[in-house]
């Protein structure tokens, strides 16, 4: 690597170092400098985490060779406060609860300083608009934007710095603005996640994964990699000195593939090096023979007859099958009036969590395998990781960091076993931090489910019969499946009192990117389902769909799909409070004529455009166009 | 990951113009360094070793812009955030803080620059419909031994296709020079995925002048991206209006004849829905606020003074 001496200003501090020109000033700010607060979620300029000024101009730092900021005055979320206090636009963040996971928070706050220093009396588009670079996928950006909009007010002088204060909670917290303990060391970049975390003497890991969705592995040769200097060791399968297998429900997932790749991206082999570019060049070396086996890419063909066999345990490659039966589904569509039929399918969807998956793994003194990590399941894992590394649970610890969101995808234990061995083999600590698009090939998705539908109806919307059969895609490996599967039928029928139904959800094996835990845990893909057939059920019948759906749903008393009797309901609270709300005007779908007054008022969300700033008055400055 | 084997940053043009003559294979100019870098990740050009990067972004003949006459000459250092924190910038060229807003986010516009928008030739580049619109020519050098070549070239004569240019091995992009249209309405309409940070569908650059009555088009300039391999200038639209009457119904009716020049390789069908309506929606904004751009443009000037 060339080297250069670098002068700058850093936070007010004169900093000169020798060091590599064409890195990335994030990198400089993180790994020479230890400001962790500048965070790394995409590195392609997409998310905001690494927003920093750079001469008074805020950039955003991964795509800025350091170079470049030669001789400029540098400030980092880190130089925004002193120590111990914080700026107006930190103690909004706390008060309005904008800081959620807070991995996007230094970089939001960093972009709405931004604002309050560029358009002191911007609007709220202009201040979404500014903050655009910046993405967030706890909040909704709401409290976000509440939180720049509450800051500006105290700035100009509009609001008393009071407003930022604590408020007493009185008798209760329900109902008043509690505030949360962690957002300042959120809001000011002190907190450090797995990827923060440095420890003396320690390895970076880098990740060999599968380029094919399903291969035998006939042969690794590690050598070439094994002799490259800088590197400390390289692991497979076969370091592997316990039972291999992990899984939420089943342990069918081996820590590294064993003997054939599942999915695009499964990890084959992994590098534990000196530093993460030397891990990256060693990834090369590593010499993979593979015998490409015919997939399975579609949940139908799972099932055929003959279909490639993906785990030897399951030959009819089924993760889970769920039934639930109630009543007589015979006897409720011979009643019905009217049988509506039809299919809904939904998609894959990645959680997108700002914080890559991340993590640091040790022997300590005692010989106690310590895994720190962003993990959402770190009991589970613990037992897990005892099993595969062959040794008592007392000599085994994990440690969850914080989790820079989640959202269920930190479920899965990924990556922790890697970790782990190398840390076993090489007797130093091991991090590795996943770039976002190994994040996105190696994670697990929601499951991608089609569901096909039998409705029965009365002429007065009352449902008779529902038969519900859905098919997912579980990809390689069960991980959450199972649960899912069970979740999705549970919910399937949604909030109404069916008397007779038939529910059938199923996962299936595919060489397709595992499915796994996310938000509502098959739930999403069921009511989708449900809400359509109910919405197309009130335009068949010519019903109001708010009345269907009181004319339906379930009440104390009620009994629900998988036969428990309900002491309280609360939907008819539900859809009066949803219908006050849209201002709905009632009356059967098509019955309005061309025009309705309830669509377009308060609290309708505008469509997207640019140019807010165009538009906002300002006297401290001219405005151009 | 983007890693470099040399990496300098020349103080002055000829240094610069010397290290790319003699750069070994491999080596790539830097501007902006906000294309580079994401091209040097996993799915693209995966991690990269570059021999060398020649950074521009300290070459002092590279700086600041200047008039002259009904042209502006644009340094290639210039960089999208400038049209709309320059309010000389926003004037001379109204259409470029309309098309600014829309480009990347505030970040990315601090580094990125017009002429390394054009130089990447991204069939999509929300830089190039602009520049065709505004006659854009590029002042290209080159250093020949013991002297500097110079050329100059239109710019929708050196966009030959997806990531393709006439720069000739050596050469350098030192200025973009473009019309001045003080006093022409314009608007920049484009549509992807999200507003920031997004990669044109399809966007459409207009700009539009108007007689002394308001009435009629004077002059009209429209021009296309993210529907073709390289964006084009809509010249047979331009000609129908010249002159005529403004006119919703004309302005709908030449709209339409837009759909017929998209030549996308992916969404043929959605692109053909969407552009005769940014199209219109483009000359009807642009043609609204040439009507109302003497009088902005007059206030600006008793707020300067």
């Amino acid at each position: 690597m060339p080297e250069m001496t670098l002068d700058m200003r850093v936070n007010g501090r004169k900093v000169t170092r020798r060091a590599d020109p064409g890195q990335r000033l994030l990198d400089f700010l993180r790994d020479e400098l230890n400001l962790t607060g500048t965070k790394e979620g995409c590195g392609a300029g997409e998310c905001g985490t690494c927003s920093v000024f750079v001469d008074g101009k805020l950039v955003k730092s991964c795509l800025m060779p350091v170079a470049k900021a030669q001789g400029a005055d540098i400030q980092t979320v880190e130089g925004l406060a002193r120590p111990g206090e914080l700026e107006a636009i930190q103690k909004a963040f706390h008060k309005t609860g904008a800081s959620q996971c807070g991995y996007c928070i230094p970089g939001m706050v960093m972009a709405a300083t931004s604002v309050l220093r560029e358009a002191p009396e911007a609007s709220l588009d202009e201040i979404k608009e500014r903050m655009g670079g910046n993405i967030c996928r706890c909040t909704g950006y709401s409290k976000i934007i509440e939180a720049v909009a509450l800051a500006r007010d105290v700035v100009t002088g509009r609001a008393s710095p009071a407003v930022l204060e604590p408020e007493g909670v009185g008798d209760s917290y329900i109902g008043h603005n509690v505030r949360r303990l962690d957002a300042p060391s959120k809001v000011t970049g002190r907190l450090k996640y797995a990827g923060d975390m440095v420890m003396p003497g320690m390895l970076h890991m880098a990740v060999l994964r599968s380029p094919h969705p399903h291969a035998e592995i006939v042969s690794i040769d590690t050598s070439g990699a094994e002799a490259m200097e800088g590197v400390a060791c390289v692991i497979t399968a076969d370091d592997v000195p316990g039972k291999d297998g992990f899984g939420v429900f089943v342990h069918d997932q081996p820590v590294m593939a064993r003997g054939k790749v599942r999915h695009v991206g499964e990890a084959v082999a992994a590098i534990a090096a000196e530093d993460a570019a030397t891990a990256r060049r060693a990834l090369a070396k590593i010499r993979v023979e593979y015998r490409e086996l015919p997939g399975l890419f579609d949940p139908e063909d799972a099932l055929k007859p003959g279909a490639p066999v993906i785990h030897d345990y399951a030959p009819d490659n089924v993760v889970k099958h769920i039934p639930i039966r109630k009543g007589d589904v015979d006897k409720g569509f011979a009643e019905a009036d009217l049988i509506l039929e039809d299919e809904f399918s939904t998609q894959q969807v990645e959680h997108a969590y700002l914080e890559p998956e991340a993590g640091l793994a040790y022997v300590d003194a005692d010989d106690v395998v310590t895994v720190i990590s962003p993990s959402q399941n770190i009991t589970h894992h613990r037992h897990m990781l005892s099993e595969i590394i062959a040794k008592p649970i007392n000599k085994v610890r994990f440690i969850m960091s914080p989790v820079g969101g989640g959202f269920g995808g930190k479920e899965d234990m990924i990556y922790q076993g890697m970790l782990a061995l190398a840390a076993m083999k090489t007797d130093r600590p091991v991090r590795l931090v996943f770039t976002r698009e190994e994040s996105i090939i190696a994670s697990a998705k929601r499951h991608p489910s089609r569901v096909k539908y039998r409705m029965g109806l009365k002429n007065d919307g009352r449902i008779t019969a529902i038969r519900f059969e859905m098919l997912s895609d579980g990809g390689a490996y069960g991980m959450s499946s199972e649960g899912v599967m069970r979740k999705a039928a549970i919910l399937s029928c949604g909030p109404y009192e069916v008397e007779n139904l038939q529910v059938d959800t199923t996962a299936v094996y595919t060489n397709n990117t595992p499915s796994g835990a996310f938000r509502t845990f098959g739930g999403m893909q069921a009511q989708f389902a449900t809400e359509s057939m109910m919405d197309i059920a009130a335009e068949r019948l010519g019903l109001d769909p708010f009345e269907i759906r009181r004319r339906n749903m379930m009440r104390a008393g009620s009994l629900t799909h998988t036969q428990q009797r309900l002491t309280s309901a609360s939907i008819d609270r539900v859809l009066e409070a949803a219908e006050q709300a849209s201002r709905w005007e009632p009356g059967p779908v098509g019955m309005r004529g061309p025009t309705r007054g309830d669509l377009g008022g308060p609290g309708t969300r505008a469509p997207c455009t640019l140019g807010a700033r165009f538009e906002t008055p300002k006297d401290s400055k001219e405005r151009v166009a | 990951m983007l890693t470099f084997e040399r990496y300098e940053m020349p103080a002055t043009l000829p240094e610069a113009l010397a290290l790319w003559a003699e750069a070994p294979a491999g080596a790539r100019l830097v501007a902006g360094a906000t294309d580079i870098l994401p091209w040097a990740r996993e799915g693209r050009a995966g991690d990269v070793d570059l021999p060398l990067g020649i950074d521009l972004s300290r070459v002092a003949e590279l700086r600041g812009y200047e008039r002259h006459g009904a042209r502006v000459r644009l340094g290639a250092n210039t960089v999208w955030q400038d049209f709309l924190d320059d309010p000389r910038l926003a004037r001379w060229l109204p259409v470029m803080p309309y098309c600014s807003v829309w480009f990347a986010d505030d970040q990315i516009r601090q580094q990125a620059t017009l002429a390394g928008n054009l130089v990447n030739a991204s069939p999509a580049a929300d830089g190039t419909p602009p520049v065709l619109a505004l006659n854009g020519e590029l002042e290209l050098r080159r250093w020949a031994g013991d002297h500097i070549m110079c050329r100059t070239m239109r710019v929708e004569d050196f966009v030959t296709g997806p990531g393709a240019t006439r720069l000739a091995p050596g050469e350098i992009v030192n200025s973009v020079t473009l019309d001045c249209t003080e006093g022409y309405g314009a608007s920049f309409q484009k549509v992807g995925l999200r507003r920031s940070l997004v990669i044109s569908v399809a966007c459409v650059a207009a700009l539009v002048k108007l007689d002394e009555t308001g009435t009629r088009f004077e002059d009209v300039r429209l021009a296309m991206g993210g529907v073709g391999p390289v964006p084009e200038r809509l010249r047979d639209i331009e000609d129908r209006l010249k002159g005529a009457a403004l006119d919703a119904r004309l302005i709908a009716e030449v709209a339409e004849a837009a759909a017929a020049r998209v030549a996308s390789r992916s969404r043929v069908e959605y692109r053909r829905r969407v552009v005769p309506g940014f199209v219109r929606a483009a000359l009807e904004e642009a043609a609204e606020r040439a009507r109302t751009a003497p009088q902005a443009a007059g206030l600006k000037e008793a707020l300067n003074a």
